[in-house]
Parts: C-alpha cells; sequence; structure tokens
C-alpha cells in the first residue's frame, strides 16, 4: 500500500540512526520500532501526516534483556492504515518522554503505564496515580511478571477521600457513585448554579478487574475469548472478535470466510440489541418511559434470538481463535431474517412516533452541543463522532472479519447534540439489519468453524485489532507470548475515548440534561474501568489524581 | 344532612383517590405494552407504606410536621367543597380564598419537608416545586375569581357554579387554560418536573420513606383528584341538580375521563425541563388573565 511505503521512507528518512526496525505484518498494519530519544518525533511526524492517537500500551519483555517496552499506535482512518510504534528502556531505568504535551488523549494511557508498570515520563503534565487505589504500596507495580495475579495488599483504613471545593457561588449536586440515571459506579460531583451546570468533577475506574493481568497469568490463547467477553455485558462479542482476530493476525492464521461471516452477523445483532437499548434507556433518561418500554420490547426478539442461535441471551460464547464454535444453518438463517422483518416493522413505526415527537425535540437539540473542532481535538469515536460531522467508522476504514463485502452506509449527521447521536443510532439499526441480510445471502455454504493450529503460535510478535463497537472504535494489542499464553493483551474500550469530552459537552447545560448527556455517550464504565480519572474544574480540564471511591466506601462501612 | 355530608365528602375523596392512580397506573402500562399492576395497587402500596419503619433522617422538627400538614390542609380541602353541589357545615364558613390558601399551604409544606431533610437532590426538588406553585397558583385563582366574577359572590358554591353559568368567551378561553394546565397541576409528564426521577431522585420526596411518605402519596392524590373535579364541576356543570346521587356519579365518570386523558397524555411525553415549563406557565397566566377581563365585560 502506497502509504505505507511513504511512511515507512518517511520515517527511515527523518530518524535515520534511530529507526531501529520493522516487524513483517500485512498491508494494513506498520510496526516499527524506533529509539527511546526518537518518540517524541516519530509523534510528531505521524500526526503531522494525519495520524488519529488511539492507545499506549505498556509492558515488561519477558525475555530477551530488551527491557520495558512502551507502544504507541496511530490509525491513518483514510489509508486503512495504522502504524504501532514501540520503543524499549533499560529496566533500570524506564524513562520514557511523554507525548501528552503533543496528544492530549496520550495521557491516560501513559499514567495507566506510570502505576501498573512503573515507567517515569518525562514533561508529563500530571504523572499522578490513576489506576490503583490511594493504599496500593509504592513500588510494587501488578503488570510486572515478579508480581502474582492475586496478589492483596493489606488495605489502609486511614486514606480519606476528599472532594474538591465548589467553585464560589456554585453548589454540588453528588450523580453517583450510584445514581438512577447511572448503571454503574461511577461519581460525577456536579457544580450547579441554579439549574445550570458550571463544571463536574468526575471519578471512575472503581469497578477495575485486573483482566489483562489475569490473561497474562491464568489463562490460555483460547480461554481468553470468553473471559474478554466479559469485560462488558452489552457488546461482548465486540472484545472477543477483537482479541481472536489479533491473535489470528499474530499467529498468521487465515479463518474460513464462512466463520468471518457469522462473526459479523454476531456482532451485527449486538449493535442492533445494544442501538435499541439505548434508546430505550435515553427515552428513560427525558423521562418518556414509553419509549423505554417500546424500545426494549422490540429489542427482546433480539434477545431470544440470541438465545436460539447460541444458547444464550448475552455474551454468546461463540468466538475461538480460529473461528467460532457454533453454524447458523439454513434453519437458524430463517429464523434471523423472520426476527429482523419484525423488528424493521416495528423500528419503522417507533422512530416515526420518535423523529415526529416535538417535545424529543425540546430535549435533545442543542443538548450537549460539542462542535467538530472539539469533538476532533478529543478524538472522539461512534455514533458520538458520526453526530459531529466525522466520518469515521472501523467497518469502513479498517475493514476485518467480512465486512470488506459488504455494502452499507455510515450515517453521519452535522448537529453536533444528543439528538445527533439519537438519529445516527435510528439509522444503524437499519443498516445493522441490511447487513445480516447481506451476510445471510451471500455467505459460502461450507467451509469449516474453526480451524485447528498445526503449530504453537509464536512467541514475541505484535498484532493490533480494531473492531467498530456500537459505541465506536474498540482496540485491542496482544503480543504474543510462551507457554500457549499472549505475554501482553491491552484492550481499549470506545468509552475510554468519549468519556473524556463529557465533561465539556456538561458546560452550561441545565442540570435536568445531565442525565441524557452523558447518556448519549452511552457510557461502559466495566468497559473502561481499567483505570482513570480526570478531574474538570471550571471551563478548564485538569488532570487530576485518582482517588479512591474505594476510600469511599470504606469510610461509610467503617463511619456510617 | 349537612353534618353527614362532611363524612360523604371525606370518604369520596380518601377512597376514590388511590383507585384513581391505578387507572392511571393501569392504562400507562397498556400504553406501554405492559401487564401493569392491578387497579387497587395504589391501596396496597399505601397499607405497606404505613407499616413501614419511619426513618427520620433530619432533626429538624419541619420534616415530621411537613408529611402531617401537607395531608390535612388537602384534608380540609376537599372537606369545604360542595359535592355533587350539596354545601356542608363547613361551607358557610369558608370562601374562595379559604380554599386557595390551604391549597398552598398543602404545596407549600412539601418545600418545607424538602428543605428541612437538607438533601440536594431535595433542595433542587423544592426548587422547582416552588416556581411551579407560583406560576401555577395564578392560574388555579384565575378560575375561580372568575367564577367569582360571573355569581358576584365569593362563597364556594356559588363561585364554581358561576365559571359555567354563561357560556362565552371567558368561558371557552379559561376551560382551555384549565385543561391545559390539568398536566401540570397534577404533575404528571411533561410537567413531573419537580419529582423527576432519573434526574433528582424523585426531588422533595427522596429523603421521606414509610407512613411519612404514605402520608405525602396520598396527599398527592388526592390534589390530583381534585382538581379533576374542580374541572369536572364548574366547566361541566349541565348536569341537573335534583338526585344527589346520580350527580355523584356522574361527576365520578367525569372524573374517570380526565383520568385517562392524563394518563394518555402523560405515556405519551418526555419531560420537559423548568426552563421550558416556565415559558409553558406563563402563557397560561396571560391567558387566564384575559379570561378574566373577558369575564369582568361579560362576554
Amino acid at each position: 500500500m502506497a502509504k505505507k511505503e511513504e511512511l515507512r521512507e518517511l520515517l527511515k528518512a527523518e530518524l535515520k540512526d534511530d529507526f531501529i526496525g520493522e516487524e513483517l505484518a500485512g498491508e494494513r498494519r506498520l510496526f516499527v520500532d524506533v529509539h527511546n530519544r526518537a518518540l517524541v518525533k516519530t509523534a510528531e511526524i505521524l500526526m503531522k501526516q494525519g495520524a488519529r492517537y488511539q492507545v499506549g500500551v505498556g509492558y515488561e519483555s519477558r525475555k530477551g534483556g530488551r527491557g520495558l517496552a512502551l507502544v504507541h499506535t496511530f490509525a491513518f482512518d483514510n489509508d486503512a492504515l495504522i502504524v504501532i510504534v514501540r520503543t524499549f528502556a533499560p529496566e533500570d531505568n524506564p524513562e520514557f518522554d511523554s507525548l501528552t504535551p503533543i496528544i492530549p488523549g496520550a495521557g491516560w494511557s501513559e499514567r495507566e503505564c506510570i502505576d501498573l508498570l512503573g515507567f517515569r515520563f518525562k514533561n508529563h503534565p500530571g504523572p499522578k496515580r490513576l489506576v490503583l487505589s490511594d493504599d496500593w504500596p509504592e513500588g510494587i507495580y501488578p503488570l510486572r511478571h515478579d508480581v502474582p495475579h492475586d496478589l492483596m495488599p493489606p488495605a489502609t483504613r486511614d486514606v480519606v477521600f476528599r472532594l474538591e471545593q465548589p467553585p464560589p457561588g456554585t453548589s454540588i449536586v453528588p450523580f453517583g457513585p450510584f445514581h438512577s440515571s447511572l448503571h454503574e459506579p461511577a461519581h460525577f460531583s456536579v457544580y450547579v448554579d441554579g439549574e445550570n451546570i458550571k463544571g463536574c468533577e468526575y471519578r471512575g475506574f472503581m469497578t477495575h478487574r485486573g483482566i489483562e493481568k489475569l490473561a497474562q497469568t491464568e489463562l490460555t490463547y483460547n480461554d481468553v475469548p470468553f473471559v474478554a467477553e466479559r469485560i462488558c455485558g452489552i457488546c461482548g462479542s465486540v472484545h472477543s472478535v477483537n482479541y481472536a482476530q489479533a491473535v489470528e493476525a499474530a499467529a498468521g492464521i487465515k479463518i474460513s470466510r464462512r466463520a468471518e461471516f457469522i462473526r459479523v452477523v454476531m456482532l451485527e445483532l449486538e449493535r442492533l440489541h445494544s442501538h435499541l437499548l439505548w434508546l430505550g434507556v435515553a427515552g428513560h433518561l427525558i423521562g418518556f418511559d414509553t419509549v423505554f418500554m417500546q424500545a426494549w420490547r422490540i429489542r427482546e426478539r433480539i434477545m431470544w434470538l440470541a438465545e436460539r442461535l447460541t444458547g444464550n441471551r448475552k455474551t454468546y460464547g461463540m468466538v475461538i481463535v480460529g473461528g467460532v464454535r457454533r453454524d447458523i444453518n439454513k434453519e437458524k438463517a430463517e429464523d434471523i431474517k423472520q426476527v429482523l422483518k419484525e423488528v424493521e416493522r416495528e423500528m419503522l413505526s417507533l422512530e416515526k412516533a420518535i423523529i415526529n415527537d416535538k417535545t424529543i425535540h425540546k430535549r435533545t437539540r442543542g443538548v450537549g452541543y460539542l462542535s467538530k473542532e472539539d469533538a476532533l481535538k478529543w478524538n472522539l469515536i461512534g455514533p458520538v463522532a458520526r453526530a459531529r460531522g466525522i466520518a469515521i467508522d472501523a467497518r469502513k476504514d479498517h475493514p476485518y472479519a467480512a465486512y470488506d463485502e459488504l455494502e452499507f452506509e455510515v450515517p453521519v449527521v452535522d448537529y453536533g447534540d444528543v439528538w445527533g447521536t439519537l438519529v445516527v443510532r435510528v439509522k444503524e439499526v437499519y443498516e445493522a439489519i441490511n447487513i445480516i441480510r447481506q451476510c445471510l445471502n451471500k455467505m459460502p455454504a461450507d467451509g469449516p468453524l474453526a480451524i485447528d493450529l498445526d503449530a504453537p503460535i509464536p512467541s514475541g510478535r505484535q498484532a493490533l485489532s480494531v473492531v467498530e463497537a456500537p459505541r465506536g472504535e474498540a482496540v485491542h494489542y496482544v503480543l504474543t507470548g510462551e507457554e500457549n499464553k499472549p505475554e501482553r493483551w491491552r484492550v481499549r474500550a470506545p468509552t475510554y475515548a468519549n468519556l473524556q469530552a463529557v465533561p465539556e459537552m456538561l458546560m452550561n447545560n441545565k442540570l435536568a440534561d445531565f442525565p441524557i448527556i452523558v447518556g448519549s455517550i452511552d457510557p461502559c464504565i466495566s468497559c473502561t474501568d481499567r483505570v482513570v480519572v480526570i478531574e474538570i474544574g471550571l471551563q478548564k480540564i485538569k488532570v487530576m489524581r485518582k482517588e479512591e471511591l474505594e476510600t469511599i466506601s470504606r469510610k461509610m462501612r467503617f463511619e456510617g | 344532612m349537612k353534618v353527614a355530608a362532611i363524612f360523604i365528602n371525606l370518604a369520596y375523596f380518601l377512597l376514590l383517590a388511590p383507585f384513581l392512580e391505578g387507572v392511571m397506573r393501569k392504562l400507562t402500562a397498556r400504553i406501554q405494552s405492559r401487564q401493569g399492576p392491578p387497579l387497587y395497587q395504589p391501596y396496597l402500596d399505601l397499607l405497606k407504606l404505613l407499616g413501614k419503619e419511619n426513618i427520620v433522617s433530619s432533626k429538624n422538627w419541619a420534616f415530621r410536621l411537613a408529611p402531617l400538614l401537607a395531608f390535612s390542609s388537602m384534608l380540609a380541602v376537599v372537606l369545604l367543597v360542595p359535592l355533587a353541589g350539596a354545601e356542608n357545615l363547613l361551607s358557610h364558613s369558608s370562601d374562595l380564598m379559604t380554599l386557595i390558601y390551604l391549597l398552598t399551604l398543602s404545596g407549600f409544606s412539601i418545600l418545607v419537608g424538602a428543605l428541612a431533610s437538607g438533601n440536594p437532590f431535595a433542595g433542587v426538588g423544592a426548587s422547582r416545586e416552588m416556581m411551579t406553585i407560583i406560576m401555577l397558583e395564578p392560574v388555579l385563582a384565575m378560575t375561580l375569581i372568575l367564577g367569582a366574577v360571573k355569581s358576584e359572590s365569593f362563597t364556594i358554591s356559588s363561585a364554581l357554579s358561576g365559571i359555567g353559568r354563561n357560556h362565552g368567551f371567558s368561558y371557552f378561553l379559561m376551560l382551555v387554560v384549565y385543561l391545559l394546565a390539568l398536566q401540570a397541576f397534577v404533575s404528571r409528564q411533561p410537567f413531573d418536573i419537580p419529582e423527576a426521577e432519573v434526574e433528582i431522585l424523585e426531588g422533595p420526596y427522596v429523603e421521606y420513606s414509610g407512613p411519612n411518605y404514605a402520608l405525602f402519596r396520598y396527599t398527592l392524590n388526592i390534589k390530583r383528584m381534585f382538581y379533576a373535579w374542580l374541572f369536572v364541576v364548574s366547566f361541566l356543570n349541565f348536569v341537573p341538580s335534583g338526585n344527589f346521587w346520580l350527580k355523584l356519579l356522574l361527576e365520578t365518570a367525569g372524573i374517570l375521563i380526565l383520568f385517562v386523558l392524563i394518563s394518555v397524555i402523560g405515556a405519551t411525553h418526555p419531560r420537559f425541563r423548568i426552563d421550558q415549563a416556565i415559558k409553558y406557565y406563563t402563557l397560561l397566566v396571560v391567558l387566564s388573565l384575559i379570561a378574566i377581563g373577558l369575564g369582568v365585560k361579560g362576554w
């Protein structure tokens, strides 16, 4: 691919001796190793070429004496190319240059590395603790190989969380850690002046489960898809497919075309149920429970269908490395077509009711507005970006599975508000139905569901996979390891990127609009909570220490 | 008879009000493709709440007083009114001002309870409730004053029957205004803004539970029924007076029809924001003032 050659030559010419080498990969990925000192320069070159920053990954090399590694990935959405830049530092001095000053979106990834691997970052604006709770002892880095996965340091009780003082003239309305408009633990301390939101302090990452560490220590390649699916209760297949694709790419496995089509069917069914779920929740959040009930009634058909196809309403357990576990035969295909017909019919009447409802317009137009420029600045993805005029969709930009053979539209609108995200999601429901129908017609009649591997997966290979989840692009990075398990597996869920822009969306809106604005990004806290807390002051975003929710719960337990 | 009428008033509102909530819940459920609870569910809910522990989360004495005050002033309101055109002993010792005063006192008690609880959500709910009271009380007052203007009397029964004395412009304008305000009077969607469960967790009632909360629920039920009843007796007084029980039956039927309307509107609208609602209320106040003007002119 031309862009790949061009970038490689450009990097070689600019970096000279600092360009260490390139790992062979397919035409859509460029894996380069660069010298530690050239990291910022490399990032600057790539960003100038129009890259979109995705995620940073740190890991400890198990062998070969290469020390600690830091990986940054950059997507070129127009050229179907992702550049993965890796750099090393010696174990006794794990210091890297921070990318955060030039790419704000890198801040979370870098702080994750500080917490979990003990990296140090030069010029990081706020290198504070992020993932780990305040009472986690200094000097124990959970993702290092010598730390067991089940290490539980004793909790200390004297760590007390202090909320920031609200700005003068405002008072605090606490949304969370548990609130009926948040479906998972998260805490927004909202500063209000009357009914106007004047700022907000966000604290999250209360449900960090250490899934990545578990996969790297206790599980084998084919156990992980089932754990990956449990990262999220709504878009589970996204993570299992994503992981499997990454491992397959690293191992150089080509799965059967039929299996790829079956994966697409499951992914799109999941998108259908997720969008209908969102639509219902959005209705509920603006006090329109009839939309809630009707959307979920339509969704229920898809849940039953999924149960007939896979045995489960959710968490399908369909994906393994090398293919899928269950077939979609003629009978099941007919079943799917029948259900889709019903869903499409009911969806049309629901859509008509929503689009024509003036009060829904009143509650969503201009609410949570963010301009296209701001959306680009925050690297927004998924429907949240597509509602702001940014045409980005991993299914089109970085085709995977069978999407290259399917024809579909990517709905993009430029309302820039909650209404826009609603319109995009409603349109995507029809596109998903369209995609599944195409899959059922175009699917090859035969082909193995899963292929067996002839040889062990070689260690030390990198792979990066992206899948368009209902909420946006999910990224999985895999480094293959010894003993039939990945050495490093990193998940970046879409909410990780979108959540950062929420405080800016909230600014100067009404308190009554808080639930629907937060809801408009369809936040998935369990996906995101592998780390991270940001804290947002008045009109400005400052990176802040992750204060532990755990501490709060402890305080309540012992004092309350 | 005049003493017995007091007890008939009391029984009528106390017994029927929860049933009307049941009707509302059932209808809403059917519109949402749900089965819905049985019609008698609100009675069970009230009984259950009355049997629960009364958690008092605030040291402020107003917190305990508020539900009692809200409930008793609402009861006083329904005692005063002439049910099916029949005046009772208390009607003579009261007038329109007493009625409006007691209604406001009931709403005001909810505010006091909310503010006494010290909960930030209750605080937001109270401020919304306050704005609603300020904007909506005039609409109610204007309706009653129109009756007073037309009947040239300040007693409750003559004012109520005065509204529909002649069906001029003022009558029709006020009828439309009252119907437009009805959804807000009974605080159902799109005007259940002070409670707004997903935003402020039932607002003023967030700290209330058990018997205290039961009293608030009961107050709300009776208040809803009262506003529907007021519409029926003042705007739809075509029913010839004569048989007391027949008139009562027809009034009850009118109330039921209004509750069907309220349920359907409630189930097909999302909640407004308070700023959007205030604009709407302002329009209603202006229209009701115009209606009074027309009424004074004799139109």
